[in-house]
């Protein structure tokens, strides 16, 4: 039962911050509380949880007759997951603060519900339900995108919605297809896990999941929703898209493809690792061409994603480790470049690399964490980022030394435009008249927790890879060297 | 008559009693009395008919089937039109028009029970001629204009219904579907154009022209009528046939499956560039008879629960949008919508979540009939229609993502006036009805179970 209180506290939550929304920063504190307790309930289940892979089971039905249960179970990637969602939530509270003051009941309320669904979709076990929570929550997060982003709003949430909405089908159609292939009617993954199926079956059923999981991994040529989406969202829209929503595509990806369709993954692995290089080469190098900050970081992302899909695809343990913490880096990393940016934006409202600079002599503080993030952008040892990276590489160096070097120049490029970016804000002499003001305590607060979780996981990944280990385990399915 | 088919055939009593009592008021009291007269009768069908559940069939001969389905889409055709009825008195001023709506659900109630050619006909047409009156009551140019389209269009497909009737009738020597046994090329003739017919009144491509109209220029209520009662009631005589008769196959299934595909491309191409929020409700509604057309076309085994259930999530969708839109005035465009969520919440959010389940998307009712649909479609590998239905819902998303949307930018340009208590109410039942299919679905798939043979 704790699991399904984990999804409906934020859900409960956003109904609460809605009704009571008003005057003074009511739902404000109320989100915030909500995703406290959220972390709260967590610790206490892991804390509590049996030995063994599992911290918690839960199976209850829901439409029977369809051969549809409520089925949750908790490891630990889902509880990291879990936690950055909620944790990203506070974040995303605090980096509004001062952005958002239209219907900000319904805002709070669409951030509640952008993270009860994905709290839905890394628990899930059902593949129907998981598709439930997957379509659930495009619409909040299509909300905060077409009602409090900038410019040309409406265009990008709907290519958002679209391009993932639509995918989402391709996850619906595979679904039913593997569950009219069960002996009785199940979209139990744990059951169909166990149906021996032709290898040219599961590729088939593979791509129809693939096609959802690529979209919202972004990984070209699937990425086109994402540049927009990320430019034109609020911060706080921003930061969930990066750190969360685009986790649930790994995720995906990470729990279920080599879960259902082992023998599939294999036959279709080279492909994957030759997509997730050509995704994240073209990534780095169009990222390198930007001129607006947010938007460079944007495409950082696909890169980013796509190594991790390079990962997961190479099975081999230390890649798919890799890929694990990698995803987790990123959702730190990215977020917190976003508040920066965003907060940059509040006060310049531009974000155009050529009109700014010399941010370390005006806004110290800024300029230390933005550079920061910077590293761990370029993956800089000591950073969360070059473990994931790192042990990528060395995986895939064990698969097929052509991808291995494939791989290392998409870190050459990262090198690239993180100095871009770098040296476009950091360096050099201020070239705006106005001063800008250094960050705020609210502002300030969630950059330092990002910069200790960056810098703990880099330092000392061993606490984050036992955690994710069983999980890793589990997602193997090419025989090791 | 005996007991048992005098209860079965009470409701369609009740509803010819109030449609009587209705248009009887009309000259002795205010239009509130023939309001309430019909909403008493409704209500007292829906009562009968509850009573019943669970009975064994009456035999009823071949005119009428007294099954749970035929239950089901009386208590379904009521049901709606009782909601059409409350926003009724906020768009439609005439007197005699409660006596028409009970007359379109008396016809769909015929229809939902019809197991002979004799009544299809006559359901069709009870149900045609009083909507055609609803249509035009506005007596203004628009009205008038889908009024005679429909008028022209319900001519000639009775005449198809009725040929294709004589056709099949000259194969199989028989009447009732359950006779209508024949694979001969009359049998194959007569069954292209009973779908004909009965396309038409589904608002199927290309039988769909006055669908669009008659959403725009009539009362929201006759919208209503046409794009929820009558539009359930032929689907489920469609079922009826797909579940009795045995006509030619390869004309049943691939002409539903060629209508149901063209209705949903057609009716999402013309939704996608439409500004008004009526017109694109009409054209959404072509859609929907499209997917359903594509289930029963599927022929799967769970076709006529899907069918069932997808009618019962898109009844309190396509009424609660119809029931905003008839409360924010004429024929609502995109920025007529902005700003409704500070003005009106409830409105805005019952219109926002009436076009999330019309879409598909999940914690609305909408999504599990999606999942009916896709899974219909994969049970019997029609992949050709799994890709065309996700083409058509995939622009689904682009139309009314832009509608459900426009209640939350901007602000609204004129003062709103409170809804009456009733309307809330209506909107309110949507609201929790949408929500609550979608989120335990189980509650309507075992009424939807009940009502199956």
């Amino acid at each position: 039962m704790a699991l399904i209180a984990l999804i409906l506290l934020p859900a409960i939550g956003g109904f609460v911050a809605f009704f009571i929304a008003g005057r003074g920063e009511r739902e404000r504190w109320v989100t915030i509380v909500t995703f406290t307790l959220m972390l709260v309930l967590l610790t206490a289940i892991v804390a509590g949880a049996p030995e063994g892979r599992w911290y918690a089971k839960v199976s209850y039905p829901w439409v029977p007759s369809f051969g549809i249960s409520l089925e949750f179970a908790m490891d630990g990637l889902s509880a990291a997951l879990i936690a950055i969602s909620a944790g990203l939530g506070i974040i995303s509270v605090m980096a509004s603060w001062s952005e958002i003051r239209t219907q900000s009941g319904l805002f709070h309320a669409c951030l509640c519900w952008t993270v009860a669904a994905t709290i839905g979709v890394f628990l899930s076990f059902d593949l129907l339900i998981f598709a439930f929570f997957w379509e659930a929550m495009l619409v909040p997060a299509f909300m905060l995108i077409a009602v409090w982003g900038h410019g040309d709003r409406e265009g990008a949430a709907l290519k958002f919605l679209v391009f993932n909405a639509v995918a989402g089908f391709g996850l619906l159609a595979a679904s039913f297809a593997l569950a009219a292939m069960a002996d009785h009617m199940t979209f139990n993954a744990f059951e169909l896990a166990e149906m021996k199926l032709g290898t040219p079956v599961q590729v088939w059923m593979l791509l129809g999941f693939s096609l959802a999981f690529l979209v919202k991994l972004s990984v070209p040529p699937f990425h086109a929703w994402l540049p927009e989406a990320h430019t034109l969202a609020p911060t706080a829209g921003s930061i969930l898209l990066a750190g969360v929503l685009l986790k649930t595509g790994a995720y995906g990806l990470f729990r279920f493809a080599p879960m259902l369709f082992p023998q599939g993954l294999e036959a279709v692995a080279p492909y994957g690792i030759a997509l997730g290089a050509a995704g994240a080469l073209y990534g780095g190098l169009v990222a390198c061409g930007q001129n607006d900050a947010k938007r460079l970081v944007a495409y950082t992302s696909i890169a980013h994603m796509s190594i991790v899909l390079m990962g997961i695809a190479a099975g081999v343990h230390y890649a798919v480790a890799g890929a694990a913490v990698e995803m987790i880096a990123h959702s730190f990393s990215a977020s917190a470049l976003f508040l920066l940016i965003g907060a940059l934006y509040e006060r310049t409202h531009t974000r155009d690399l050529r009109q700014l600079g010399g941010l370390q002599q005006i806004a110290p503080r800024f300029a230390a964490a933005f550079a920061l993030f910077c590293s761990a952008l370029l993956a800089l040892p000591g950073t969360a980022n070059f473990v994931g990276e790192a042990l990528v590489v060395v995986g895939i160096f064990q698969v097929n030394w052509v991808f291995a070097l494939l791989a290392l120049s998409t870190l050459v490029v990262s090198v690239i435009y993180a100095t871009r970016l770098l040296k476009g804000l950091v360096f050099g002499q201020p070239r705006l008249d106005a001063p800008v003001a250094d960050l705020t305590w609210r502002e300030y607060a969630p950059v330092l927790a990002m910069s200790i979780a960056t810098l703990v996981i880099g330092l000392y990944p061993q606490s984050l890879l036992a955690l994710l280990e069983p999980a890793i385990k589990a997602a193997l399915v090419l025989p090791q060297p | 008559m005996t007991a048992a088919q005098f209860a079965a055939l009470s409701p369609l009593v009740a509803l010819a009693l109030a449609a009587i009592a209705a248009m009887m008021l009309v000259p002795l009291a205010r239009i509130e009395a023939a309001q309430a007269a019909a909403g008493a009768g409704l209500l007292a069908a829906v009562g009968l008919v509850l009573l019943r559940v669970g009975a064994p069939a009456a035999p009823l001969g071949a005119l009428f089937t007294d099954d749970g389905m035929a239950r089901f889409g009386i208590a379904y055709a009521c049901l709606a039109s009782l909601g059409a009825l409350v926003f009724l008195r906020t768009g439609h001023p005439a007197k005699e028009a409660p006596s028409l709506l009970v007359l379109v659900a008396l016809g769909a109630a015929t229809l939902a029970g019809a197991g002979h050619a004799a009544t299809l006909f006559l359901g069709i047409e009870i149900v045609s001629l009083s909507l055609i009156a609803l249509f035009a009551f506005r007596l203004s140019r628009q009205g008038l204009e889908a009024a005679y389209k429909f008028l022209v269009m319900s001519g000639l497909a009775s005449a198809a219904l009725l040929l294709g009737t004589a056709l099949i009738y000259a194969e199989t020597g028989a009447l009732d579907f359950a006779g209508w046994t024949g694979h001969g090329v009359l049998a194959a003739l007569g069954t292209a154009l009973l779908l004909a017919g009965l396309a038409f009144k589904f608002s199927l491509t290309p039988f769909h022209m006055w669908t669009p109209d008659a959403f725009e220029a009539s009362p929201a209520s006759a919208a209503a009528l046409a794009g929820v009662v009558s539009k359930a009631a032929v689907a489920i005589v469609l079922l009826r046939l797909f579940l009795t008769a045995d006509l030619p196959e390869p004309v049943w299934s691939s002409g539903l499956a060629a209508l149901g595909a063209a209705s949903v491309v057609v009716g999402n191409l013309l939704a996608l560039r439409q500004p008004q929020l009526p017109r694109m409700l009409g054209y959404s509604t072509i859609a929907h008879s499209g997917y359903i057309a594509l289930i029963l076309a599927s022929g799967a085994p769970r076709a006529a629960e899907a069918v069932l259930f997808y009618l019962g999530v898109y009844a309190p969708a396509m009424l609660g949008a119809l029931c905003v839109s008839a409360a924010l005035g004429r024929a609502p465009t995109l920025p007529d919508l902005h700003g409704l969520m500070k003005r009106r919440p409830l409105e805005a959010i019952a219109l926002s979540l009436s076009l999330l389940s019309l879409a598909g998307l999940p914690a609305a009712g909408g999504f599990i009939g999606k999942l009916y649909l896709l899974h219909v479609l994969v049970d019997s590998g029609l992949w050709t229609l799994l890709a065309i239905t996700v083409a058509g819902a995939s622009l689904g998303f682009f139309y009314y993502a832009r509608f459900f949307t426009a209640p939350f930018f901007g602000h609204l340009h004129e003062e709103a006036e409170p809804l009456p208590r009733l309307d809330q109410g209506l909107i309110a039942v949507c609201v929790v009805l949408i929500v609550l299919f979608g989120t335990a679905p189980a509650v309507l798939i075992d009424v939807v179970r009940l009502a199956l043979p």
